[in-house]
């Protein structure tokens, strides 16, 4: 039986340096821990390897240089990971599996910190909390609910982000922009085609993750439910039906591209930024994107506001990234510094300024600096959309979960079953994994 | 003499037998690893599930992560409760204490629990092997009905609203319940689940359909056009070179290629099918069950053609030229040659190439996972596809080991089918 264990190891951490290249990183480490012991504590440098994905901004070279300004002996080290968070998950899964102490600390996507926690990947953090005194009551409740598993914090909420509706203010009127989803469809019809559009309505109806931020949307609005607070199914509810048909509606409408069913994020933020639609349904990031010239050519013509509401008013998918200090790393306390840095107030002003990231301290959309570099913060669309955002199911095997979603989602939209069967399909397969 | 031929054969047997524990252990040795997983609920997501255990045993340092939270949480509960509620906490709190207890009569498990609770409060985590201990399967079970119990009382006591601290109290019982470990052996349930499981039968079918397909037409045109290169003409060379193309790019790159030139709105090659009329519209290729299928064969097809013709042009020139110059001298005709001289002498080339193909294809992953992700709707994932999302994705290992054996045995049952019914002078004995 340990030889299995042994032998699964030893497997995982050969696709593991094959995946991550890490080479040359051990022998490192190994120096540094072998100082620790002669070195006096307090004189020694401490390297910590930061783990995320692929960032596109300045944010996380800004952090770090903050942070290792103010901690001169902690040394920070950036490892990137691939972007894909699906990818994303898999490559820390393989790694914390080996019980790999290559890493320190890592951003987690939303839906893993109930998985990882419950896996034994990420160091509960409520010593540390208590002990440094951390105000829990000034963040976001929502971005730090997701960090929170059976009764402990699991994750510090780094930022927030939730699906918007941004749409292009010259070609579509103040007054005309759509507030409920029928409105949307009807806008986008009329306004396809104008300005130089080719299409009326952009989102992203791929069979991936995306999907079913999309799903939780409509689902949402129309006061429908995946899995409720006491983990029961009720995803089979006459309010769920009412939503998944009208996403269904929409993406086989003549009003989105014919091949929206290929459509992730970079796909459908292309066609925006080129000008081709009046509507989209994306992430924070889109506001800033569209307002690069040297991508965009829609820079000053792009408007938000909250996702158009259903029966039970707007509701978008929370979505954002938490930070955790990996359970099997040598040096949890240079971690937990830096942890608290970047989730706390300096670093998420970084983050806010360079990277145009949404932070989960309310506090900070009022400050001077942040609303400088993002002027959007202030808008009361996105204000609104960000009160309006709902989890997706907390469930520590979300990966299947989300599948049984996609699958079925994209099976209804393709026309393969009926919505009323891929509620029922989804409810049966879901109730499966989850006893 | 006789005893000299034994010794003989005796010493050839030592000298084979290096070579023979070699393949076992290369070839049937993971087999027979993934098959011993694949009989366990093996889930690298569930701490009482993420090794392989053949009896009960307890994790310390999660019952020490939760327990005497649980028990000051409960204390601090009880101060301020009154009269029933008290009354229920303070039986909840007697029976844990009593579990507790009953644990550590067991001395080796009261040494651990000591050692563990120092490390935890130096902020260590202890070892694996330190930290889970057996324990009998009696002592198991008290505890998981006392967790139970304490969960849905504290459960039912929440819903109320007559807790103070109630999300944190079910929470901590939550964890309490992750530390028993019980046996994960499940024999052949994965099996009985996947195979009555119609998304498998739905991905083998989908393999088989890419399989029988893709391979038909490979075989076809590689012959076409080995027999093309395999003539004496200008540039040859070159032709020669260049065919290979396709085959030496990487399989990730060309299936990231193939999307662009599908893509419903600027694919070239979408535009091309959909002029030409083997489409409706353009984005047909990539949104449609059919349509990805296809999508999917064509690229395949456009890959693995050149090594097919390169695999059958090495058995073409295996081919000595008198033949053909005798038979023109006798007056057959270039289609007769052939059917009588280049089929049955290359009957044995086609064989290795086929085999050799369809077992790739039956394996394939990469083209498929970059090029559609198995979707839209499913209609594209192949059997790999699956046993990748259900081991990598959901992290359950021994869900995906029972797929992996039954991939192995659709790769063996293929084997078998050529070499028996087609080949059986492929791989024999004689010369």
């Amino acid at each position: 039986m340990k030889k299995a264990t042994k032998f699964s190891s030893a497997l995982l951490a050969l696709t593991l340096g094959l995946t991550a290249c890490s080479g040359g990183q051990d022998t490192d480490k190994k120096e540094t821990t072998d100082k620790k012991d002669d070195a006096k504590k307090s004189e020694e440098v401490v390297k910590i390897v930061y783990a995320r994905g692929k960032d596109a901004t300045k944010a996380t070279e800004e952090i770090v240089k903050a942070f290792e300004a103010k901690y001169p002996n902690i040394d920070v080290e950036f490892r990137e990971m691939p972007s894909d968070t699906g990818a994303q998950h898999d490559a820390y899964v393989t790694m914390l599996n080996a019980k790999s102490s290559e890493i320190d600390v890592m951003d987690l996507d939303v839906i893993w910190p109930a998985e990882f926690a419950q896996a034994g990947y990420v160091l509960p953090l409520d010593r540390f909390i208590e002990k440094d005194g951390i105000d829990l009551s000034a963040y976001n409740q929502g971005a730090l609910a997701a960090g929170n598993f059976d009764g402990k914090q699991w994750a510090m909420p780094k930022f927030i982000d939730t699906g918007l509706l941004f749409y292009r203010k010259d070609i579509v009127p103040e007054d005309k922009v759509p507030k409920t989803w029928d409105e949307l469809l009807a806008a986008a019809r009329e306004f396809k085609g104008k300005g130089g559009t080719q299409f009326g309505y952009l989102m992203q109806a791929k069979q991936y993750e995306g999907l079913v931020c999309n799903a939780i949307e409509f689902i949402a609005a129309y006061g429908g439910k995946i899995v409720d607070e006491n983990n029961n199914v009720v995803v089979n509810s006459p309010e769920t039906i009412k939503g998944l048909k009208k996403m269904v509606e929409i993406a086989t409408s003549d009003v989105v591209p014919s091949n929206i069913t290929t459509f992730t994020e970079p796909e459908s933020h292309t066609a925006f930024i080129e000008g081709q639609s009046p509507f989209i349904r994306n992430w924070p990031y889109q506001y800033a994107l569209a307002n690069d010239p040297e991508q965009s050519k829609i820079v000053d013509k792009v408007g938000v506001a909250p996702l158009p509401a259903g029966d039970k008013g707007s509701a978008a998918a929370l979505g954002g990234w938490m930070t955790a200090i990996n359970a099997y790393s040598k040096n949890k306390e240079a971690a937990w510094e830096f942890v608290k840095f970047m989730t706390g107030p300096e670093g998420q002003k970084i983050s806010a300024i360079y990277g145009g990231l949404a932070p989960t301290l309310p506090e900070l959309f009022k400050d001077e600096e942040v609303l400088k570099a993002n002027p959007f913060f202030a808008e009361q669309g996105f204000v609104d959309g960000l009160n309006a955002a709902v989890p997706r199911p907390v469930v520590p095997n979300y990966p299947e979960v989300s599948e049984i979603i996609q699958i079925n989602v994209s099976k209804a939209i393709a026309g393969q079953i009926t919505v009323e069967e891929a509620v029922a399909n989804m409810e049966k397969e879901i109730k499966a994994v989850m006893q | 003499m006789k005893n000299e031929k034994k010794s003989e054969r005796r010493l050839a047997y030592i000298l084979v037998a290096p070579s023979l524990l070699l393949i076992l252990a290369v070839a049937i040795w993971p087999v027979i690893q993934s098959f011993y997983f694949s009989l366990f609920d093996y889930r690298l997501n569930n701490p009482a599930k993420s090794a392989l255990h053949l009896d009960y045993s307890l994790n310390l340092e999660r019952y020490l992560e939760s327990y005497p939270f649980l028990m000051s949480t409960l204390k601090q509960e009880m101060a301020q409760a009154t009269g029933d509620e008290k009354e229920q906490l303070t039986s909840l709190q007697q029976k844990l204490q009593q579990v507790d207890e009953e644990i550590r009569a067991d001395e080796e498990v009261a040494k651990r629990y000591e050692q563990i609770d120092e490390i935890l409060n130096n902020f260590e985590v202890p070892s694996e092997e330190m930290k889970i201990v057996s324990i009998d399967e009696q002592a198991a079970q008290h505890l998981t009905k006392t967790i139970s119990e304490t969960k849905q009382t504290l459960k039912t006591l929440n819903e109320n609203g007559q807790l103070k601290q109630g999300d944190k109290l079910t929470g901590l019982a939550n964890g309490l319940s992750g530390a028993v470990i019980e046996p994960n052996f499940v024999g052949l349930a994965h099996y009985k689940n996947y195979l009555s499981d119609a998304r498998l039968w739905k991905a083998l079918w989908n393999t088989t359909v890419f399989t029988v397909i893709s391979v038909s037409i490979e075989l076809v045109l590689g012959l076409a056009i080995a027999l093309l290169i395999n003539k004496a003409f200008f540039g040859r060379g070159l032709v020669r070179a260049t065919i290979l193309i396709p085959w030496a790019i990487p399989t990730a790159v060309s299936a990231l290629m193939w999307k662009f030139l599908y893509d419903g709105q600027n694919g070239i090659v979408a535009k091309y099918f959909a002029d030409i009329g083997i489409i409706n519209n353009m984005s047909e290729l990539l949104t449609t069950g059919a349509g990805a299928m296809f999508a999917v064969i064509f690229s395949d097809v456009w890959k693995t053609t050149p090594y097919m013709a390169l695999l059958l042009l090495a058995g073409l020139q295996t081919i000595p030229s008198s033949l053909y110059e005798a038979a023109s001298i006798d007056g057959a005709t270039k289609w007769q040659q052939f059917v009588k001289i280049t089929l049955p002498l290359l009957k044995s080339s086609i064989l290795v190439a086929l085999l050799f193909r369809t077992l790739d294809a039956f394996r394939v992953f990469d083209l498929i996972f970059v090029l559609t992700g198995g979707g839209p709707a499913n209609s594209t994932e192949t059997i790999s596809i699956l046993a990748y999302k259900v081991m990598f994705s959901q992290t359950n290992f021994g869900g995906g080991s029972a797929l992996a054996v039954i991939v192995f045995i659709c790769v063996a049952i293929i084997s078998t089918i050529y070499i028996k019914f087609l080949g059986a002078d492929l791989i024999s004995d004689r010369k």
